[in-house]
């Protein structure tokens, strides 16, 4: 089972959890229960909870959460009554030991961006064998689980089992099992800029002065995401956002400029760069890698130079 | 200051004044500002021979002479003698706008520092004449070619002549002055002619406003920027809008006082540019509204006032031109880390690759490539989350772009003090050669003055072996090559240097 998270709070779901549901299950949703009445419950109030529960499950049920030091019990005008010890403990995991629940607790904090193990350990100021085992006994339970992350191939971050990791673990639809595909990005950039070029070019013979012109050149992000579906060189399904993503690498190859349309959608073009090459770089020692050891003397001097040899024949 | 900055001038000294001017020259080089005596202590030459080097120096505007208290102190120009370099250009310009007359006195005066205009005159008049008799113009043509040159600014008045130069003033107190004499066209022709006359302007002495030169070069380049960027009709439009902010702003100011929509439809009228005409207003808008940011609107009535921000104009050159060095040296993916950093001021090496979309590996590896290189920089911020848990370090990413350009101007010092190191070595290892073939036409331009046959003049011409004319030819195009690579690297070096020009106002 790995909805405990969820379910805790919801009591609405509790209603129409089959009873048949593992002992577990039971004993979550008691849990709850005694969450929201922290004056505790009675054993009335767990049958009205859930009907349908067999008074021996239900006993079960109760003496393992007192066994395990969930709940105090006691009297009170005469009725039983079952109360949370703790709640910040009650919400953590049971069959767990406090340690275990430090550390769930610390990861469940992190969401779906995980954390480090390191962090971990700073946190809760474990020892590093005692965190592994820990972390290991919670994964075997299925309560977390490891995820590699894309922003440092041997970091591991850690999260709750049922999550979905975040984009910025993934990476996305970039990502093949931890692994940035750059050519699949190299050629989508590529066609994109070819597309908005394209819409650029075809201006050169419009009529309505150069801001008519300038207008017919934007393209809205969705016009070039569906030019590049259209083209079906993707294996995966981009979203507009992906597309908006390759977009920004081409507003960083200084290749493309962004506006904002008065919908709020993002608009681009492809624009000429104010200077060609400068001269500096059309140089041999403009663009020479060992410039700095260059001198008057010595083994690299303007006399000997092989670059300037090269380029001159 | 940076050594290849010295090492430069130096050598430019050296090439075209030859060494004793480069040695008084080094001096002066090391210490930027010097008294006479101190240099003799330090240069092995006779004083009335620095005094002489002094004199050269002083009049091609090299050194400046500043007189306070006592002291009489010399002050080396660095930037003027990084002038040198762009004579090829000011020459083809003044050519392409007034013609070659123009261009031989333009050369005339570049050579001599200073001079009369009627010695100028006299002087292309018998150039001309040398170079062939259809090319022949009159006195009275070449005075007004003279005129116009004063006329654009080109040239002024010196305030040093041969008189000042015997008795050093102050020079700093120079004023533009544009002031033409009136000249004896009689005169002038009869001196053309080799008898001697006075055409009236002893004494008054020209010399070249290199300044004029300067925003000239200035402004070419944003005309060109804004063409390439849009059209012709754009380009077109930013040069009448600079011609306009001449009228109303002095020639540095970053920003132009506010030009009126209506003076810019008056110059725009009289061009043939139909398009621009019927666009007028959309033009404007696409300058105004586009990234570059050259123009801004600066108020609405009369149809509109715009103002050029040239400090910015500046400013985005220099980026386009820091990025294309990127580009260059260290390919697309490093262009696009620079250009991210650029935009996003301050950002972290995780942000880089997941904004450039490059692989963690290669983009850590460019960026700390750039680091190396100078070309972004590190700020390291320390940030305690928790009060028992070690500080985090926080590596963001910045460009100082100051201090880039600052590297970058540095590089094209040394670039060229390299490129023009090889030219020296080319010329040096094929001296001989070069020497002979110079025999070989200087003969032949004598023989042919004094009407040699065509026989007599095969001869001469044969006394260069075949392989050595080849040989000659390879020679002569590295060295053009290698000249046309320092005119390149200038242009670059000037651009930079007009982008700290404005930051420094
Ligand atoms: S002379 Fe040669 S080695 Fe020296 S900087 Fe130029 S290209 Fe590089």
């Amino acid at each position: 089972m790995d909805v405990r998270g969820e379910f805790s709070s919801e009591r609405e779901i509790n209603r129409i959890v089959d009873v048949g549901e593992s002992p577990e299950f039971i004993e979550e949703k008691i849990i709850s229960l005694a969450q929201a009445k922290p004056k505790g419950i009675s054993d009335k109030d767990i049958s009205a909870e859930i009907p349908d529960l067999a008074p021996a499950r239900k006993a079960a049920a109760i003496n393992k959460l007192l066994a395990q030091g969930y709940f105090d019990l006691f009297k009170q005008g005469g009725t039983l009554l079952y109360r949370l010890k703790d709640p910040s403990k009650a919400k953590s995991v049971k069959g767990a030991d406090n340690e275990e629940k430090v550390v769930y607790n610390i990861i469940e904090e992190a969401g779906n961006k995980g954390i480090w193990i390191r962090d971990i350990r700073f946190k809760s100021n474990l020892m590093p064998t005692q965190l592994n085992k820990i972390l290991k006994s919670l994964e075997t339970k299925k309560f977390i689980k490891a995820v590699k992350s894309v922003a440092a191939s041997k970091k591991k971050v850690y999260m709750l089992y049922n999550l979905e990791p975040d984009r910025s673990v993934t990476g996305g639809a970039w990502y093949q099992d931890q692994d940035f595909e750059a050519e699949f990005v190299d050629i989508l950039n590529q066609q994109c800029y070819r597309f908005l070029e394209q819409k650029k070019d075809s201006t050169k013979n419009c009529k309505d002065g150069p801001i008519g012109a300038r207008n017919i050149a934007f393209a809205s992000s969705k016009e070039v995401w569906k030019f590049i579906s259209d083209l079906g060189i993707s294996k995966v399904k981009l979203s507009v956002e992906d597309l908006e993503m390759i977009l920004n690498t081409l507003i960083y190859d200084g290749k493309v400029e962004r506006t904002l349309s008065s919908d709020g959608s993002n608009l681009y073009r492809a624009v000429e760069p104010l200077l060609s090459p400068p001269g500096l770089i059309r140089t041999p020692c403009g663009v020479c890698p060992v410039r700095k050891n260059c001198c008057d003397v010595g083994e690299i001097t303007p006399k000997k130079c092989h670059y300037i040899k090269e380029w001159l024949e | 200051m940076s050594i290849y900055l010295c090492k430069l001038c130096s050598v430019l000294l050296l090439e075209h004044f030859g060494p004793v001017v480069q040695t008084v020259g080094d001096d002066l080089l090391k210490y930027d500002r010097r008294s006479l005596r101190a240099i003799k202590a330090a240069v092995n030459l006779p004083l009335n021979k620095i005094k002489e080097v002094m004199c050269v120096l002083i009049k091609y505007g090299f050194v400046e002479h500043s007189k306070n208290d006592k002291l009489n102190e010399y002050i080396i120009v660095h930037e003027r003698i990084l002038m040198i370099l762009r004579y090829p250009r000011y020459m083809f310009f003044v050519k392409s706008l007034l013609g070659d007359e123009a261009e031989i006195m333009l050369e005339e005066l570049l050579r001599r520092g200073y001079e009369t205009a009627s010695k100028i005159i006299v002087k292309t008049y018998q150039r001309l004449k040398q170079l062939s008799s259809d090319r022949q113009q009159p006195v009275e043509i070449l005075k007004e070619k003279f005129e116009s040159l004063v006329k654009h600014q080109f040239l002024m008045r010196s305030i040093i002549t041969p008189a000042a130069l015997e008795d050093p003033i102050d020079l700093n107190v120079e004023k533009l002055d544009f002031s033409f004499p009136d000249l004896n066209l009689l005169a002038l022709s009869r001196m053309a002619n080799g008898i001697a006359a006075n055409p009236g302007d002893n004494n008054i002495y020209w010399r070249i406003n290199f300044d004029r030169f300067t925003q000239d070069i200035r402004d070419q380049i944003m005309v060109s920027a804004i063409t390439k960027r849009f059209d012709d009709n754009a380009g077109e439009l930013m040069r009448q809008m600079l011609n306009l902010m001449y009228l109303r702003t002095a020639e540095w100011r970053a920003t132009s006082n506010p030009i009126p929509y209506v003076e810019i439809k008056d110059a725009v009228r009289k061009l043939k540019y139909p398009m621009l005409i019927q666009h007028l207003d959309q033009y404007l808008c696409l300058i105004e509204e586009d990234t570059c940011q050259f123009l801004k609107r600066v108020g609405d009535s009369g149809g509109g006032q715009f103002s050029i921000n040239m400090k910015q104009a500046f400013t985005q050159l220099t980026w386009t031109t820091l990025e294309n060095i990127v580009l260059e040296r260290f390919g697309s993916k490093a262009a696009r880390i620079f250009r991210l950093v650029r935009t996003r001021k301050y950002v972290e090496q995780e942000q880089i690759q997941q904004l450039a979309m490059i692989p963690a590996k290669e983009a850590k590896h460019l960026t700390y490539t750039l680091l190396q290189e100078n070309y972004i920089h590190v700020q390291e911020l320390k940030k305690t989350t928790v009060s028992n848990a070690p500080t985090k370090i926080f590596f963001l990413f910045h460009i100082d772009l100051d201090q880039v350009v600052g590297m970058e101007i540095s590089h094209c010092y040394h670039a060229l003090y390299n490129t023009i190191q090889r030219r020296d070595h080319e010329n040096t290892v094929n001296k001989r050669m070069i020497e002979k073939h110079l025999r070989v036409q200087t003969l032949t331009s004598n023989l042919k003055e004094h009407g040699a046959t065509e026989e007599q003049l095969n001869d001469i011409a044969e006394m260069m072996t075949p392989s050595e004319k080849l040989e000659l030819g390879k020679v002569q195009d590295i060295i053009k090559k290698l000249g046309a690579s320092e005119l390149q690297i200038d242009e670059t070096l000037f651009l930079l240097t007009m982008y700290s020009r404005y930051q420094e106002k």
